[in-house]
């Protein structure tokens, strides 16, 4: 009789992968083990080198006029992390990015309560300056919009200008701004053409240089591949991954695969109604494989929103 | 987008479906096979050993079904557990039914002598009734999603490993005189009914899995 086939240890091999998934899975899930979580990327620990320890709100609350639409969202953003915000339309996401560097007092009836402490520090503690605020934190909108008048070289430095920033070489800055971007050997040789002549992809990247050329500790990020065909919105999530190994990210997408591919944390926002809140925030391989609440689980799959 | 998302569910719904099936038609492939072993039933053993290759092919039909819907739906969350689930429990069904198909061989290789001594008729009838029990039972788990059941059939298990070493303890006692070659097909016997228990706890198990997204300890 034929007895190769009779022994069957597969199964207790198996047992043991599962053990050792499982204690992998609950090592990422702990929030103080940054380093395990973004995959193959290398992700700094809190308080490490120059990168600070990244940015902090408490309670924050958001109105506009007398609609409250955010409520009590207290998140962390550990430096040198990326974070995906999910949710669906009016859930306060887009509201609750702006208020991390102060856009969202640009409307007026704006309003805000709580805390949001970039390095430790309340960006909105009286006698805050908000330009540099804002130079801290910079942001890249869903619609590229590169000054139309600007070469593509003076768009790169604008923010320079206007924050009336000295610096000896603005050269070496143009091309590692534009180099981060992902763009550099596309634009290299074309410097001094207009901004608006590049594809919208490029002119994305674009603007993700020139918020780099401030030197922001941290990038907001509103939507910036809404607007982009697949390629371009590939390299820009290169483009956000490279970015991470020295700055903290945060950004919007309705783009489920995306904020699956790019973050290392995802927060899931929702309003039933009333003002959004913030339902669970955790590694992104938890919100995509095994989310806590099951509001979250029905968005990430589809059954709603 | 409602639509799809319901076309979406019943093709989840399809995968348990057919899981269960499968099982089914495990379990069938074991009963069967115990009993031509018992009865030294040459036309049953047959028949087991030609049905293998549907529970193959409809193994390999859940593969494929699973590997489409992950590359159109790009399923996260529950239902992707259910999806890699499925495969994994596809794979540990259909290795159920290789071990039923090798109890139906050495019925047809001891062929028309019975491969089992008299005093051991009893406990190969009881692990023959056991691995269809817990198959059954598993296939309850898969239809019903029911946790606790999904728990209790690791614990039915034991009654199976019981078994396997009541046939070891008689093949080493010294007035075992049935010769090498008996001990050799109990022995290869008592490992193909624990190996297949322990298949369908395996597969209780990723139930309990995918329902949970935890491991069952």
């Amino acid at each position: 009789m034929s007895i190769e086939n009779s022994d069957d240890n597969g199964t207790e091999e198996l047992h043991n992968n599962d053990k050792a998934v499982e204690k992998n899975m609950q090592t990422q899930v702990t929030p103080s083990s940054l380093a395990t979580v973004a995959g193959n990327r290398e992700v700094r620990v809190p308080g490490s080198e120059m990168l600070g320890i990244g940015l902090e709100t408490r309670g924050v609350h958001a109105w506009f006029g007398k609609k409250h639409v955010l409520a009590d969202v207290s998140l962390d953003f550990a430096a040198g992390t990326v974070t995906a915000l999910i949710g669906p339309s009016g859930c306060g996401k887009s509201t609750f990015l702006r208020t991390l560097n102060r856009m969202h007092e640009f409307i007026p009836t704006a309003a805000l309560a709580g805390q949001v402490l970039l390095d430790g520090r309340d960006i909105y503690a009286a006698g805050t300056d908000v330009t540099k605020i804002r130079l801290n934190v910079g942001m890249v909108f869903q619609k590229p919009n590169p000054f139309p008048s600007m070469t593509i070289g003076q768009n790169v430095l604008s923010g320079l200008k206007l924050a009336q920033l000295k610096r000896s070489n603005t050269d070496d800055l143009m091309e590692s701004c534009l180099e981060r971007a992902g763009l550099w050997s596309e634009v290299k040789d074309r410097l001094n053409e207009h901004g608006g002549a590049l594809s919208g992809g490029q002119q994305q990247r674009l603007c993700i240089a020139r918020a780099l050329a401030v030197e922001p500790q941290v990038l907001l990020m509103d939507e910036p591949c809404s607007a982009l065909d697949p390629g371009s919105t590939f390299r820009i999530e290169q483009t956000i991954s490279e970015l991470a190994k020295t700055m903290t990210i945060i950004i919007v997408t309705h783009n489920m695969q995306q904020a699956a591919r790019v973050s290392d944390y995802t927060a899931f926002f929702l309003s039933d109604g009333g003002p959004g809140v913030m339902v669970e925030a955790a590694p992104t391989s938890k919100i995509f494989s095994a989310p806590v609440d099951k509001r979250t689980e029905d968005y990430v799959t589809g059954r709603f929103g | 987008m409602a639509l799809i998302r319901s076309v979406f569910q019943d093709e989840l719904d399809n995968v348990s479906q057919s899981l269960v099936d499968l099982t089914e038609m495990v379990s069938t492939a074991m009963s069967k096979a115990t009993s031509a072993l018992l009865n030294s039933d040459l036309k049953l053993a047959e028949e087991v050993i030609a049905n293998d290759e549907k529970i193959d092919d409809y193994q390999h039909d859940i593969d494929s079904h699973v590997i489409d819907i992950i590359a159109r739906q790009q399923p996260v969350a529950s239902d992707l557990r259910a999806l890699v689930t499925a495969l994994r429990m596809g794979s540990d069904l259909e290795r159920m039914g290789d071990l039923a198909h090798h109890v139906a061989k050495l019925a047809r290789l001891r062929h028309p002598e019975c491969a089992i001594p008299s005093e051991l008729i009893e406990t190969v009838t009881n692990m023959g009734r056991v691995a269809v029990e817990l198959t059954n039972k598993t296939g309850m788990v898969i239809s019903t999603r029911n946790t606790e059941m999904a728990l209790e059939v690791g614990l039915d298990d034991d009654e199976m490993d019981d078994l396997h070493r009541q046939v070891i303890a008689k093949l080493i006692e010294p007035k075992w005189d049935h010769g090498i070659e008996s001990a050799i097909d109990l022995t290869l016997l008592g490992r193909y009914y624990e190996r297949y228990a322990d298949h369908a706890v395996s597969v209780s198990r990723r139930v309990y899995f995918l329902v949970t997204g935890k491991y069952a300890s």
